[in-house]
């Protein structure tokens, strides 16, 4: 009985030496088997020959962090973290200049109940209400005109000044002393760091650095 | 035909194993051609490329447990399932069963050449006959083939084999046989002999 099943370990000696002596006893006496050994050795040998795919990227995936990326994680932290942090800032200076500014308005209203009207612009909402820039120089000269209007004239004097002033009657010389009151009073200088009460300036930081934390953290997840 | 870890590969093996990515890199980049080479051959290209990824990324994953000896082993291991589980899942081209079946190998027929043709020893350089011989491994069980790849391209002894495909040695054999014969059945069946392979 030819050994056809055993030619292939035989070929690859995975035989047991008995097994390979028995194999090796047949193969000496055998045309056909030496036959099919060779054209099994052939393949093989075509197998083996078979040229070798080359794949189109590299599969190693990158499970070390390169060294210039390595401070980019802490960088990437600290970013997620500034951006939570801004927009939390963001949210006090929104609400903190109206809890201020009602305090403020709240004194003088109650002090001159009468003060009332179109001159009396502090009851009006400041404009970093409106998440505008403040204006810096607006509101303290205001505030510095009705000091000087109070200290020359009664609640009851206001009222008739502002009735003049809406009916623009030809005795409007008091406004134009008030006018020149205004335009000679000594205007403060800005607050240095006022800008930094500009909501829109920790929107602009947060919502920056939060599209740095997203890119950074998304590279570093990419390699 | 198989590179053996040598003594380098080795301290990266102990390397990678404590946890050393580069180490590790360098150890995949060794064996990556031939992982998608026999990744291709099980898959074809298109897959072949994300199953070795994936098998390297899962071996990363394991490396701390891994307490055998031979990575390209253990690797080769790793994908060679992935490429079985991605066959099996392939509904639309029903592959033949996984498992040989029962009979005996001498009962494999053999083919006989139907014209004489150009010896097999000459057709190594031979595109053509190597497209046959492409041709021929798609079309034998992936189990077979898994098999015959393992020991006629990447070299892997028997018992290797036998740990890779998690089967019996016997198994192995039998499937390497059927396979190589399969494959030297389509060669004499377009006329060429291999008497003198």
């Amino acid at each position: 009985m030819h050994p056809f099943g055993d030619l292939s370990a035989y070929m690859d000696e995975a035989l047991s030496s008995e097994a390979r002596a028995s194999v090796q006893a047949h193969l000496d006496t055998c045309t056909l088997c030496r036959t099919r050994l060779a054209e099994l050795r052939g393949t093989a040998r075509l197998i083996a020959a078979l040229p070798m795919p080359v794949p189109s990227r590299s599969l190693v995936p990158r499970v070390s962090v390169p060294v210039w990326l390595a401070p980019l994680r802490t960088f990437s932290t600290f970013a997620s973290g500034a951006a939570i942090f801004l927009f939390l800032a963001l949210s006090v200076i929104a609400y903190f200049p109206r809890v201020q500014s009602a305090g403020t308005a709240a004194a003088p209203a109650a002090a001159r109940p009468a003060a009332t009207g179109a001159g009396d612009t502090s009851l009006q909402p400041p404009s970093s209400l409106n998440f505008g820039a403040p204006s810096p120089s607006a509101a303290p000269v205001v505030t510095s005109d009705r000091s000087g209007a109070g200290q020359s004239a009664t609640p009851g004097d206001a009222t008739k000044e502002v009735g003049r002033q809406d009916s623009a009657s030809p005795a409007s010389n008091s406004v134009a002393a008030q006018s020149t009151r205004v335009s000679n009073a000594p205007v403060p200088e800005p607050a240095p760091f006022a800008f930094l009460l500009s909501p829109w300036l920790w929107l602009v930081l947060a919502v920056a650095f939060a599209a740095i934390s997203f890119v950074v953290g998304r590279r570093l997840r990419s390699t | 035909m198989r590179p053996e870890l040598g003594g380098a590969s080795d301290a990266l093996l102990d390397r990678a194993r404590r946890g050393d990515a580069r180490a590790f890199e360098q150890l995949a980049l060794e064996i990556e051609r031939p992982l998608y080479r026999h990744a291709a051959r099980m898959l074809g290209h298109d897959d072949a490329e994300d199953a070795v990824q994936d098998a390297l990324l899962s071996a990363w994953k394991s490396m701390a447990s891994f307490e055998g000896t031979s990575f390209r082993a253990w690797v080769f291991r790793i994908v060679t399932n992935r490429a079985l589980d991605r066959l099996r899942s392939r509904k639309r081209h029903p592959e033949l069963p996984l498992d040989p079946p029962s009979e005996t190998d001498d009962s494999v027929s053999w083919a006989e050449p139907t014209a004489p043709g150009p010896e097999l020893a000459d057709l190594a350089a031979d595109r053509e006959a190597l497209r046959v011989v492409e041709d021929a491994l798609a079309t034998i069980p992936a189990d077979q083939r898994a098999c015959l790849l393992l020991r006629d391209v990447e070299g892997f002894a028997y018992e290797e084999i036998a740990i890779i495909t998690s089967t019996e040695i016997g198994t192995v054999k039998s499937r390497i046989h059927r396979g190589r014969l399969a494959v030297r059945n389509v060669l004499i069946s377009r006329g060429w002999k291999g008497s003198t392979g």
